[in-house]
């Protein structure tokens, strides 16, 4: 996850308008997840691998490596779509029959599965476009702009700041611990955790109060208001929008 | 030049567990001048700079502006904290915004100035504060010098007439240290009127213009540096120590290098200056 994050504020895609990559991102998987044939999923995590990899010059170790974590969730969900438990053996395309009751895969599930599975990959890959090029500081302006509440906005700038600083603080605390022989044994690491999260509650209490004391030296009065930097606004991003939206519409609506 | 701009007057102050963090204390900052405030950990010195713009209300006791007995109006500290701005001592409790551009542009955008003013306000404490090639980086990302920087650049852009600095050095490389206190000097030649809280004696001794020692929540002494700090059984009794140029003068003094007479140096260079070459020495 903080690879993710560092990957966001450095890759070659982070100075294009966080709204151009956001428009290209929800409507690809749109289309990606609206799409019944397989084709379209498997061009979408192409389209999205090639702009992750060749565009915004993140590794290819680093982008395959993400895309195994869904993997494991991906693969449990497909056991129980593929496999089907019958007393009836008709329909089956690869079965086992014991006792009268049949485990097997009937073809069409299997279709389904194998659709399903490229679908929620191919808008897997979408969402980690966004991701790996986006700071989520100006997803949160674009999220602004569509006229989202700003408690939801605001919400989200402080929580996205305080994870890391509980993280650092979580961090240097589990470290203070482990150099007095924290965590040496099952009942240690019970008691040490406890007493690291008991630690953590009281800064909480702590930092937030702080916060709240420094914006308020600021002139805070309940609005979180920040001037973001101005991305420039490029017409040909919009047209390679269209130009990779139009023909997957299009391949969607005629392939049936 | 001795405009009172700022003034506690009996100022009372306890924690709500009862602990009394501030007793009597009485103290007057004059328009444009360098008061460094000393103390030892838990004098109450960022407690008393909570209450230079409102955030804490006191026990008993006034705060004044500009003469006024400030108001805990809504309006009126907005007004207030345009004025005075404090620079916290952690930066991870200033800092809210994961973006250096946004968490600068916030206090002057709370001003309610136009987006060209800010912006322009924002590239500036940006470049005051050398963090121009930071302003893309997130705040997690930075280290813990660069964001005390960044810190002191929120509330340089809002351009309050008295800044307070709690201990602004502290975690600093020598370089960055050096640097900040030429960006103070800067500060002062504008005419703004700079509050420091520090226990590092020699920093304060050369710097400030005014000192004031703080103890257990008093103002045990106030005054000029040199004066102050002659004055051993003070500087003993508030956890202090006398600054390095001080001792070595008076070493001098007393064995006879120097005369009597001579002027307390406020600096290394003024020290050095008043060594005199040896007899039959040939100067360089």
């Amino acid at each position: 996850m903080i690879a993710v994050d560092s990957y966001a504020y450095n890759n070659n895609l982070k100075s294009v308008h966080p709204a151009e990559k956001s428009l290209f991102v929800m409507l690809t998987m749109g289309v990606c997840l609206a799409s019944s044939t397989m084709i379209t999923p498997l061009i979408v995590l192409a389209v999205m691998a090639g702009g992750i990899i060749l565009k915004a010059g993140i590794p290819t170790r680093v982008l395959i490596k993400l895309m195994t974590v869904p993997l494991a969730f991906l693969l449990i969900s497909m056991l129980t779509i593929v496999f089907s438990v019958s007393t009836n053996s008709s329909g089956f395309w690869l079965a086992q029959t014991y006792n009268g009751f049949t485990i097997g895969i009937r073809y069409p599930d299997l279709m389904t599965a194998a659709n399903l599975f490229l679908r929620s990959l191919g808008a897997v890959s979408c969402l980690y476009f966004l991701a790996l090029t986006t700071p989520l500081t100006e997803l949160i302006t674009v999220l602004h702009k569509l006229k989202v509440p700003f408690i939801i906005t605001e919400l989200m700038v402080l929580i996205y700041r305080f994870i890391f600083v509980f993280m650092e603080t979580a961090t240097a605390i589990r470290r203070a611990q482990y150099s007095r022989s924290g965590y040496i044994s099952v009942n240690s690491s019970f008691r040490s955790m406890s007493r690291l999260f008991s630690a953590l509650l009281g800064k909480v209490f702590v930092k937030s109060q702080d916060l709240y004391n420094s914006m308020a030296a600021r002139c805070y009065t309940g609005e979180i208001k920040v001037l973001t930097k101005k991305r420039p606004v490029s017409f040909k991003n919009y047209f390679i929008i269209a130009v990779i939206e139009i023909p997957l519409i299009l391949l969607n609506l005629l392939w049936r | 030049m001795s405009e009172l701009i700022l003034e506690t007057v009996d100022l009372e102050y306890s924690y709500p567990d009862g602990t009394s963090a501030l007793r009597k204390v009485n103290l007057q900052v004059q328009k444009g001048e360098k008061l460094a405030i000393l103390g030892s950990n838990g004098a109450g010195k960022s407690t008393l700079f909570m209450h230079f713009n409102g955030i804490y209300r006191p026990d008993s006791g006034f705060i004044k502006y500009q003469g006024q007995d400030i108001s805990y109006k809504k309006k009126a500290l907005t007004e207030l904290r345009k004025k005075v701005g404090i620079v916290f001592q952690d930066p991870d409790s200033q800092l809210f915004s994961a973006s250096v551009w946004q968490d600068i542009s916030f206090g002057p955008l709370n001003l309610g100035l136009s987006e060209e003013v800010v912006t322009q306000r924002v590239k500036q404490a940006l470049l005051d504060t050398e963090t121009t090639d930071i302003e893309d980086k997130p705040t997690h990302l930075l280290s813990y010098g660069q964001k005390k920087r960044v810190s002191i650049a929120g509330v340089l852009a809002m351009e309050p007439e008295i800044i307070i600095f709690d201990e602004p050095t502290a975690g600093m490389d020598p370089r960055h240290a050096q640097e900040f206190m030429q960006l103070l000097e800067k500060l002062s030649d504008e005419g703004k009127t700079i509050i420091l809280s520090t226990h590092d004696v020699d920093l304060a001794y050369s710097w400030s213009n005014r000192l004031a020692i703080m103890y257990r929540g008093e103002i045990i002494a106030h005054g000029l540096p040199g004066e102050l700090f002659s004055r051993t059984e003070i500087v003993k009794r508030a956890d202090l120590t006398i600054p390095w140029l001080i001792e070595t003068h008076s070493e001098l003094v007393k064995k006879g290098w120097l005369p009597p007479s001579a002027p307390l140096p406020k600096s290394k260079e003024e020290l050095f200056q008043n060594i005199p070459v040896k007899s039959g020495q040939q100067s360089a």
